[in-house]
């Protein structure tokens, strides 16, 4: 480059740097990671954790103006008493009541997350938002349209402004505001949480029973202290016929027929119902389904095949232990945690 | 918005001062040689009847070689357009400071990169907005850009009867594991492009697009009438890759 350009650009750089200090700068937020969990995902410096972009994105979050007919938002179908499921719903439900194609998963420790939904066809969290919104089945939106309604509101202009310093909304300001709510909704306070990092809690005998036998008949998917190896795994529920293909749909790949995201575990005992289609109600169902549910198939998970033997065996002790150990795991704090619940104004 | 137009009134700038020029591409749709109307009724060279209703596609990544095949790519950050048929103004590329010199061929993806697929939202304005000009061109399930999008109707000559077709084409090689990649390389031989001082070449691309129809492998749109996101996409996309075409080159 240059003389000239140099020194335009020089010009050019002040003139910015001018105009984004003439705004008030939106305040850190402070965000732990909990010790005993893997390290984060998301790349926070591309987005930095304020408290008025959090703010902002559990604005959105709780906004029916985000559907195409202002009925529904996201916490229809992520509700926080249901650790950001749907209660009761085995597929979710969008506007004019339109039936989802799967379970709605729930969307705490996002921010340690490998890919999201069931098929992973989402790599990027920015990127999860628009799926919901422009899905037919669920709010059935358009992402332009729904930068347009914000624009036209002078509230969400101020808000956008305070956050990001910007005077027009765009779908990064919107995306990243999502973003921030989600990645800030750690869930790690468990009884569980608390007896490994040894603070004054203690599991009874049961509990530790169910935790010695998940180690070893189920932490080879449902891995680390996030319970979820983030894989893709065929875990039985049908035969060759399965319905929906799974991870096929993302990799066009036959062996990934009928395989799903390994789900986290936590707060399990609130999420029900349980699997991809929500075809389980309760947990002593599921613990059923491993012992001798499992359904042969060619993409069947190898871990769930020993020998003509399919499954994992238990017994009912084992079963009852087990899902006593699943119920540690609940993390109350999560869920009354007014931080992430809807401000009335 | 007013950075922006504070950058554009640097490179136009830069460009004053220097021996830089722009060129223009200008793409051009047509159907047997005649520009592409959505109001017309076609044959496609496999018998259908045709009446198109929307042709949007991405350009990306352009790069001019020269002579000894030393090539000069525009700045990735402006190196993406999304060309929509109904929109005049969308199929007009200019690009800036492109050095003096001579050139022989023009390089562009059909499509967009997969980089550019997986990177951070704040790297998607433009046309890569997905909540913006991209609407529509953006599969949110399967997080990707439709590189080449035709939609229309055919129509049944013996009983009028009409039946919709959807060509949504994408697929950058997939995140995390491996899967179909779409994304066209198209090299385009310009035997001289002279870019000096004074005079803004004008490249006319003639995109043929009764061809996406036969060039490589023939297509009944009725045995085919939605193809997105599956096996097919990759004959489609051959053939589409064959409709770009250098149509003339004019100073002005």
């Amino acid at each position: 480059m240059n003389k000239q350009g140099q020194i335009l650009l020089v010009v050019l750089l002040l003139l910015s740097t001018g105009f984004l200090i003439s705004n008030q700068s939106p305040t850190p937020k402070l965000l732990v990671i909990p010790t005993n969990f893997p390290a984060p995902t998301y790349d926070i410096s591309k987005n930095p954790l304020t408290e008025e972009g959090f703010a902002l994105g559990r604005k959105l979050f709780y906004d029916p103006l985000l559907s195409k007919d202002g009925s529904i938002s996201c916490a229809s179908c992520h509700q926080q008493d249901a650790a950001f499921i749907q209660a009761d719903h085995d597929l979710s439900h969008g506007v004019d009541d339109r039936l989802g194609k799967r379970n709605a998963l729930p969307i705490f420790n996002a921010i340690f997350r490998k890919s999201f939904f069931w098929d992973g066809g989402v790599p990027k969290l920015d990127f999860v938002p628009i799926n919901p919104i422009e899905n037919e089945l669920e709010m059935d939106e358009k992402m332009d349209n729904v930068v347009h309604k914000l624009n036209a509101s002078a509230k969400y202009r101020s808000l956008f402004k305070n956050a990001f310093s910007v005077d027009t909304i765009s779908s990064k300001e919107v995306l990243h505001a999502f973003s921030q709510f989600m990645y800030a909704m750690i869930s790690a306070n468990s009884k569980y949480d608390r007896y490994v990092r040894k603070e004054n809690t203690l599991l009874d005998k049961e509990e530790l029973a169910g935790l010695s036998l998940f180690k070893g008949k189920c932490s080879s998917c449902h891995s680390t202290d996030l319970f979820t190896d983030d894989s893709f795994r065929n875990n039985g529920l049908d035969n060759d016929q399965a319905k929906d293909k799974g991870r096929e749909e993302i990799t066009l790949n036959v062996s990934d027929r009928a395989k799903f995201k390994v789900p986290s575990l936590r707060n399990v005992a609130l999420t029900a119902p349980y699997m991809h289609d929500g075809r389980f109600n309760s947990l002593e169902e599921v613990m059923d389904h491993y012992d001798s549910g499992v359904k042969n198939s060619s993409s069947l998970d190898a871990q769930l095949k020993s020998g003509t033997r399919l499954g994992i065996p238990l017994s009912a002790v084992e079963k009852k232990q087990l899902i006593l150990f699943l119920n540690t795991l609940t993390d109350s704090t999560l869920i009354n945690n007014k931080n992430f619940s809807n401000q009335k104004h | 918005m007013k950075n922006k137009l504070l950058l554009l009134a640097g490179f136009a700038v830069i460009s004053l001062v220097s021996n830089a020029q722009s060129v223009t591409l200008q793409f051009q749709n047509l159907f047997n040689g005649a520009p592409l109307s959505f109001d017309q009724l076609y044959q496609t060279p496999m018998g259908d009847s045709v009446k198109f209703s929307t042709l949007n596609y991405f350009i990306s990544n352009i790069e001019l070689v020269d002579k000894k095949g030393k090539s000069y790519k525009i700045p990735q950050d402006s190196s993406y357009f999304l060309l929509k048929h109904q929109m005049d103004s969308s199929k007009t590329i200019h690009l800036a400071n492109i050095p003096a010199g001579k050139y022989q061929q023009l390089v562009f993806t059909i499509g967009v990169d997969s980089v550019r697929n997986t990177l951070d939202v704040s790297k998607r304005t433009g046309a890569l907005d997905v909540g913006a000009a991209a609407r529509g061109m953006y599969w949110v399930w399967n997080s990707g850009y439709i590189f080449f999008k035709l939609e229309g109707k055919t129509i049944n000559q013996v009983d009028s009867l009409r039946k919709n077709f959807r060509y949504h084409i994408g697929g950058y090689g997939g995140y995390d594991s491996k899967t179909i990649n779409n994304i066209k390389l198209r090299a385009i031989p310009l035997k001289s492009l002279v870019v000096k001082k004074g005079k803004t070449p004008i490249i006319t691309i003639d995109v043929a697009v009764e061809r996406f129809f036969n060039s490589i492998i023939p297509v009944k749109i009725l045995e085919h009438p939605s193809v997105m996101w599956g096996d097919f996409s990759v004959k489609l996309a051959n053939n589409y890759e064959q409709i770009f075409n250098l149509g003339g080159i004019k100073y002005e």
